[in-house]
């Protein structure tokens, strides 16, 4: 046993100290995690709002005050610019619509129930049909609630009501015939709304009682919990991904090592040193899963305190961890024998851990796989290790659930590293 | 390896001469017990096999590539062979720090062994075979590719150790270090012992006659004789001589008669 450990404390002193080798087993993993968390994160903003340009071409108190209900929309992220600025920004995708209030948009809203309405240009490329369709739905809403304003305190609806009839008096376009109906309904609008009941008996009349009168539809909002079947942000794929890329760096560069000591004759002392070869690969093997195990908790110590991934059973995630150091500590074993050199062991090893990680998951996130790909997917043992570690974060796997990764882990490990030790060539 | 015999004595310097690919490094890998031979035994002291771990406890090995590990000290180096060997404790620092001194590296016990000149590392190499002090010693060609100063220091450490009652095999294919070191050579080739004894026997036996050179300005004479100091004494008196040399038998002389090609062909 102090044999063993002596080999392993002797990798890993060897592996501290080789700059490169240490760069590629911890910092590069960990580079990989946080650029694609941070690319897959976006800009930092909720995505659930639409980007839009907003242009103000009427520049009256009333364009101005409904642009500034559209800055204030949950729904809209808004930037101010000109009109060909706007047309540009989406032209070119880095904005979802542009918003014009035209010309006479402040008037317009002034008048109710005669002459045009307030118009909005929306721009918006003809392929965003859904988007379009949400922009027209909460320029609504809020046109909507202009109105409902309007009519919530009965002496603002007076005087509009006065302002209104003034100008539909004084109009040489209105038939007068329509005057006339027009002049009954406004009157009697005012009326309602000064002397208006409430709704339900007894109870006084409020200065906002109006408002409802005016509401299409009322909605009652329920918060309802979702069960959660994805990550709660991109840093919770991420760091799995960063985790199996530093699985196989470790597994390269163990299994490079094993080919080095053999090149260098080391390995030949070490055979003649009074230990079984058992115990020279135990020795190794030892360094190689200490190392994997070193370089997860380091990820995954960074990726809890900084990036805020909150993985669901600490428990079940060391156990998935353990099982995936000890299948790529197996894959390690075979590496050693696939090259001659170094450098045929390196090419062939990469090679071979860049298949593994295409079909696997290391590339692609699992979840947003192909049927087809998802199903290739099971061949590799990167698949077996980022499915263990997503269920102990985002997964909410059951411990029942997490047998079946860490079982084909195991398996892995046990049959590479008995076909690696019995191919292993112990002579230069 | 072609039926191959012999035996090395208590504080003996046994030497293994041959080209390269003679069988020297196989008949060591053997004698290690790392290469089984097909047929035949290899046994140290009467105790057994080298396949056996306490028998190989008793084996120090330094191999013809420097074994060693490039980022570490060459304490750390000696540690770590130490601990492999079995020692511990006190006894791992009392034997590292006395192997390091033997070799004459205990101030550059700390840098790491990457930044050692060529003859450094392969003294280093001699001082990580004798960590656990072994009774018999595998020297694979200690000196290859080493400075003339390094050389004469791995020279004084082999001689000390046989001093030290240390069992040696030393391979070579330096004809000048068999005749310098070796109590007995064995002289090698295609897997073949095609003789063994001490220098001077195997120089009388298999060398041939001394050759003495007369030079005058117009000939040179070469006698090959049994009896060089005759033949010397019987030119010096001729007052028209320029030059006299008188050239003995080398091991080069030997292998040349035994195999009909040079040491180094």
């Amino acid at each position: 046993m102090k044999s063993i450990l002596a080999i392993c404390r002797k990798d890993l002193r060897l592996l501290v100290r080789d700059k490169a080798g240490f760069f590629f087993t911890f910092f590069f993993p960990l580079l990989i995690a946080i650029f694609f968390g941070t690319i897959f994160s976006g800009e930092g903003h909720s995505p659930r709002s639409i980007a839009v340009c907003l242009v103000d071409e009427d520049k009256s108190d009333g364009s101005e005050r409904f642009a500034g209900q559209l800055e204030k929309a949950v729904e809209f992220r808004v930037l101010r610019t000109g009109r060909g600025e706007a047309r540009e920004l989406v032209r070119t995708g880095k904005r979802t619509a542009f918003l014009i209030l035209l010309p006479g948009f402040g008037n317009a809203q002034k008048r109710a129930f005669w002459g045009e309405p307030p118009e909005v240009e929306l721009g918006v490329d003809p392929a965003r049909r859904a988007e379009s369709g949400m922009i027209e739905g909460v320029l609504m809403k809020y046109a909507s609630e202009r109105f409902q304003d309007a009519f919530s305190d009965p002496a603002r609806v007076h005087e509009d009501v006065g302002n209104n009839l003034k100008e539909i008096r004084t109009s040489k376009t209105i038939p007068r015939s329509d005057k006339i109906r027009f002049e009954r309904f406004l009157g009697a609008l005012d009326r309602f709304a000064l002397t208006a009941p409430s709704r339900t008996a007894g109870e006084p009349v409020q200065p906002d009682s109006l408002k409802s009168r005016f509401q299409p539809i009322a909605v009652r909002r329920v918060d309802v919990g979702v069960v959660r079947i994805g990550p709660k942000n991109a840093f919770e794929f991420t760091f799995p991904q960063g985790i199996v890329w530093g699985l196989l760096g470790c597994t390269a560069g163990f299994g490079i090592s094993l080919i080095t000591e053999r090149r260098r004759g080391t390995l030949l002392r070490l055979r003649s040193a009074p230990m079984e070869r058992w115990q020279i690969l135990a020795g190794k093997a030892s360094a190689c899963f200490c190392a994997t195990l070193a370089m997860s908790f380091v990820l995954l110590f960074v990726a809890i305190v900084v990036f805020r991934v909150r993985p669901h059973s600490y428990s079940l995630l060391v156990l998935s961890l353990l099982s995936s150091g000890f299948a790529f500590t197996g894959i390690m074993m075979l590496m050693a024998v696939l090259g001659k050199t170094e450098q045929s062991g390196a090419g062939i090893g990469w090679a071979v851990n860049l298949v593994f990680a295409m079909i696997g998951g290391g590339m692609i996130p699992l979840f947003v796989m192909p049927p087809w790909m998802a199903q290739v997917s099971h061949l590799s043992p990167v698949k077996w290790a980022i499915l263990g570690i997503e269920g102990a974060i985002w997964r909410g796997f059951s411990f029942h659930e997490m047998i079946v990764p860490c079982a084909i882990l195991i398996g892995i490990g046990i049959v590479f590293f008995a076909a690696g030790a019995k191919l292993f060539k112990w002579e230069n | 390896m072609d039926g191959l015999s012999f035996e090395i004595g208590k504080g003996e310097i046994f030497g293994l001469l041959g080209p390269n690919g003679a069988g020297k490094t196989t008949t060591l890998l053997m004698a290690m017990g790392v290469l089984k031979p097909d047929a035949g035994s290899i046994t140290l002291e009467g105790i057994g096999s080298p396949d056996l771990a306490q028998v190989r406890a008793r084996i120090g090995h330094a191999p013809q590539t420097l074994a060693l590990y490039g980022d570490l000290t060459g304490e750390e180096n000696m540690m770590f062979f130490g601990k492999l060997q079995g020692l511990s404790g006190k006894r791992l620092k009392e034997r590292t720090d006395w192997c390091l001194e033997f070799v004459g590296l205990a101030e550059r016990r700390r840098d790491r062994v990457k930044r050692y000149s060529g003859g450094m590392q392969r003294r280093l190499n001699l001082a990580v075979s004798m960590v656990h002090d072994p009774q018999l010693m595998l020297l694979d060609e200690p000196t290859a590719g080493v400075d003339p100063q390094s050389r004469n220091a791995i020279y004084e450490n082999v001689v000390s150790l046989k001093n030290r009652g240390r069992s040696i095999l030393y391979t070579t294919h330096y004809m000048e270090e068999a005749q310098r070191l070796c109590d007995r050579v064995g002289i090698m080739d295609s897997g073949r012992l095609l003789a063994l004894n001490t220098v001077p026997h195997l120089v009388s036996l298999h060398g041939g006659k001394s050759v003495v050179t007369a030079v005058w300005p117009d000939r040179e004479d070469r006698i090959e004789t049994d009896d060089p100091v005759r033949e010397f004494n019987r030119f010096k008196s001729d007052p028209s001589l320029i030059g006299l040399r008188v050239d003995k038998p080398t091991l080069e002389q030997v292998f040349l008669n035994l195999t009909g090609r040079r040491l180094r062909d």
